[in-house]
């Protein structure tokens, strides 16, 4: 993939289920259980109900981020805020768009968009070219 | 109970962490990743880069959270991480971590930690810098007038 400034990366989307927040949780180690527990999330999740890890949202923006690049070693940087939570249920959207390019490196603006346009993840990536 | 501020800058224990083939498989999948070589059986197999959670967010979070001296607590949100990464990681890497407080602020009654965990390879080179901030809600002490 060319990346220019306007270039859009391939988006990754996901539909957030107990199988993929369990999945998640055992692959990273994070086994925190708002992420897989509704009577647990019931009481402590802003939403009242279970939501994905912030990593997992991560994940999947430096997957669309690293796929563009062509591979892990060209990944410089990836770094991302968590704006909302991604509720169990929802479908999100992780893509992004090179915003400048200088010196053989790209910055790229990642999101994180749920359907209803609710923003969960806000973040820049930086590639090797 | 607010944090202890004092503590700011203070580096833990470093702690090791051993690059397993099949945790690179299972993380990878967990993302449905597609290229090939984070399945590879072969010298090319590489890990995806935030494959590095694995070892920073709660293996790098865990000695702050077991400092009586500090205060933290559970009740919190991880408000954003970063990621600066060196070389890539691969099986049979035995990676050396280092956690530090790098920063604590309050806003509002909500105290912002950093935490940032500097992970090398046995050759000293980086393998990734990790800075997250944790947001523990409703410990910042009440602002005065």
């Amino acid at each position: 993939m060319a990346l220019e400034p306007g270039t859009q990366l391939t988006p990754v989307e996901v539909t957030a289920s107990l199988q993929t927040s369990v999945a998640y949780a055992a692959a990273s180690g994070d086994l925190n259980p708002l992420h897989f527990d509704q009577e647990f999330a019931g009481n402590v999740s802003p939403t009242g109900g279970i939501i994905a890890h912030g990593m997992y949202s991560m994940g999947l923006a430096s997957r669309a981020l690293t796929e563009a690049a062509g591979g892990p070693e060209q990944v410089e940087s990836v770094e991302v805020r968590f704006t909302k939570p991604w509720p169990l249920g929802e479908t999100a959207s992780f893509g992004g768009e090179v915003t400048e390019v200088a010196d053989g490196v790209a910055k790229v603006r990642l999101q994180g968009q749920l359907t209803d346009g609710t923003v969960v993840l806000r973040g820049t990536g930086m590639i090797r070219i | 109970m607010a944090l202890n501020t004092e503590l700011v800058g203070k580096t833990y224990e470093p702690y090791t962490y051993e690059v397993a083939r099949e945790k690179i498989r299972e993380y990878a999948s967990a993302l449905g990743e597609t290229d090939p070589r984070y399945v590879s059986d072969g010298d090319d197999c590489v890990a995806p880069p935030t494959f590095a959670a694995c070892f920073t967010i709660i293996k790098g979070g865990a000695p702050l959270f077991a400092d009586p001296e500090l205060g933290a607590h559970w009740n919190l949100v991880h408000g954003s991480q970063r990621y600066e990464f060196g070389r890539s990681v691969r099986p049979g890497d035995v990676l050396t971590c280092t956690p530090r407080l790098a920063d604590v602020q309050a806003r509002g009654r909500n105290e912002f930690m950093t935490v940032e965990v500097d992970c090398r390879f046995a050759d000293g080179e980086r393998a990734v810098l990790s800075t997250a901030t944790i947001v523990l809600l409703g410990s910042a002490p009440a602002e005065e007038d």
